[in-house]
Formats: C-alpha cells, structure tokens, sequence
C-alpha cells in the first residue's frame, strides 16, 4: 500500500476525523464555512486580475488594488484552508480515491506557483506599469492563469462530492 | 396561490423538463452558480470593506460602489439565473423547504437593500448624510449575504 494511503487511513481513524463525521452538523457547517471561504478569496483576487485586465478600476495604480484587496484574499485563505483541511481529514479515507479531489490538490500546487512567479518577476517593476490601464501581456497572461486555476478549483472542489469512490 | 402556480408551471416548460430529466444538467448549472458566488462574494465584501472604512481606503467609497457595480450587479444576475434553473428541475422540493423559504425572504431584502445602497452612494446620493447610516447598511448587507449563503447550502440537508 502506497505510504500516502497508508497515513490516510490513519487520519480517518483518529478522533477528529470520526467526530466530524458523526456529528450531524459539523460537515455540512464547515463546508458552508469553506465554500464562504473560497467566495472570499477567488472574488477578492478576481477583482485584482480583472484590473490586470484592464476590465475594472482601470485609472487606478495596480500596487494601490493589490495593497488593498491582498490582505482580505489572505483572511479569506486562511478560512479556506483549515476549513478545507478539516473536510479532507473527515474524508481522507475515500478521498485519497477521488479523482476530483486529487485533480483539485493539482490545481492549487499550480494557483500558488502562479502569484510567485508573478511577484518575483513582472512585479517587481511594478512602477513602471502602475497607472497603466493595459498593463504588460505577462500581467495579464498571469490574471488570466489565475481566474482559470481558481474557476477550475471550484468546478472540481464541488465535482469531488459527485464522484463515486 | 400565485408562486405555486408559477412553480408548476415552470416545471412543466421545456427548461424544467430539461433540468428535470438530465442527469449532468444540475451538477452543471450549480457550479455554474458557485463560480458566480465566488465572483459575487468577494466583490460585494469588498463593497461592504469599502463603506465600513476597511478597505479601499485609497479610492472614495463612491467610486468603489460604482466601479464595483457592473461585478456585483452581474453576479447576483448570474447567480439568479442559474437558482432559478436549478429550482425549475423540481420545484416542489423547494417550494416547501423551510430552508429554500427563508433563503429568499432574506434575499429579496438583501438585494433590495443592498443594492439600493450601492447605487445611492455610487450616484453620491448620501452625501453629506451622516456616514454612520451608510455603515449600518454595510453591516446589514454583509449580515444578509451571510446568512443566504448559510441557508443555501442547509436547503440540501433539509
């Protein structure tokens, strides 16, 4: 048995993992938790992509948007990702099997490859394209990277409920 | 009754027929309406920030509420369109759950309220009427939107 299904079976065993099962109400409130979560953070950094684009708030600075937007996608990173963590430690057992799930953990390696790339290159001479309303074509080649890693998140976050294991 | 009417009547249309009878059509339309969730949710909490003096600080809240509407105003616009396929599947399971009843009560008051607010500080409509109120709506908003959400997501467990 490969090591990473071996450590998922333990994480179904523990009481964590049984309490949010048993409980009722505790998988469907952290999944609500977790979908609000994702609201939060895709829609915050769609708002800074969109402007990459040149679609919203096009005569303001692009440092000034993503000075402001950034901090409230971290809260709502934070909210997503231990609500999420504590999805998958209810779940592990079935989904270590999920293709949605496994194509979804996939997807999120790649979102955050993308805003590094982004802030170690381009970003850096952020100065010489603030007020820009179309900004550089690697600007937006990585707004719009990000708006179809995120939609594609959701589409198999919400597909690993409808996949039979 | 005038909605129940109009719910069986929209069951019987080709669309609900159609939402009805697929078995790939309901997955679909309700990932659709999360997408537009994720869209609308952020942009209106980005909104709210604006008003409440949390965020945007850099542009006024006028021109944040304005800027912002087009998003805000599409999302809400998607993600009716797509409840209203998801509900025109089979609306009787809907159409009694306690869950799906106070989901639209409380939506009718939040799109109204809400964007009533949006607009009005967007047209300055407020100016110079006391910034408390306008907070209080921000508060109110992000207090509704919440709590659709919430119902939404218990209608399946209901």
């Amino acid at each position: 048995m490969p090591t990473l299904q071996h450590i998922c079976e333990w994480i179904y065993t523990t009481h964590l993992s049984t309490s949010i099962r048993q409980s009722p109400y505790s998988f469907p409130a952290i999944e609500t938790v977790h979908t609000l979560g994702i609201a939060g953070v895709v829609g915050t950094i769609a708002i800074l992509d969109l402007r990459l684009l040149g679609v919203v708030m096009k005569k303001e600075p692009v440092s000034h948007i993503a000075r402001q937007v950034l901090p409230w996608t971290w809260a709502g990173f934070v909210v997503m990702f231990v609500t999420g963590l504590l999805l998958a430690i209810a779940e592990s057992q079935t989904d270590y099997f999920n293709w949605a799930f496994r194509i979804k953990m996939v997807l999120l390696l790649l979102v955050g490859i993308n805003p590094l790339i982004f802030h170690l290159t381009i970003y850096r001479k952020v100065n010489t394209w603030d007020i820009a309303s179309v900004t550089p074509l690697r600007a937006r080649l990585a707004a719009v990277s990000s708006l179809i890693l995120w939609a594609s998140i959701i589409v198999f976050g919400r597909l690993i409920a409808y996949v039979n294991t | 009754m005038f909605l129940l009417a109009v719910s069986h009547w929209l069951a019987r249309t080709h669309l609900g027929i159609f939402m009805r009878d697929s078995s790939y059509a309901f997955p679909a339309v309700e990932i659709v309406h999360l997408l537009s969730l994720a869209l609308f949710g952020g942009s209106i909490l980005l909104v709210d920030l604006r008003f409440l003096n949390l965020g945007f600080k850099t542009q006024s809240a006028s021109r944040v509420a304005r800027e912002l509407l087009p998003i805000t105003l599409g999302g809400v616009i998607a993600m009716s369109i797509s409840g209203l396929l998801m509900y025109a599947g089979g609306p009787m399971r809907y159409y009694h759950n306690p869950a799906f009843q106070l989901k639209m009560v409380l939506f009718v008051i939040a799109l109204v309220g809400h964007f009533t607010l949006q607009i009005a500080v967007a047209l300055r409509t407020f100016e110079g009427v006391k910034e408390g109120f306008v907070k209080a709506g921000a508060v109110a908003s992000l207090v509704l939107w919440f709590s659709i959400g919430f119902a939404g997501r218990v209608i399946g467990y209901v």
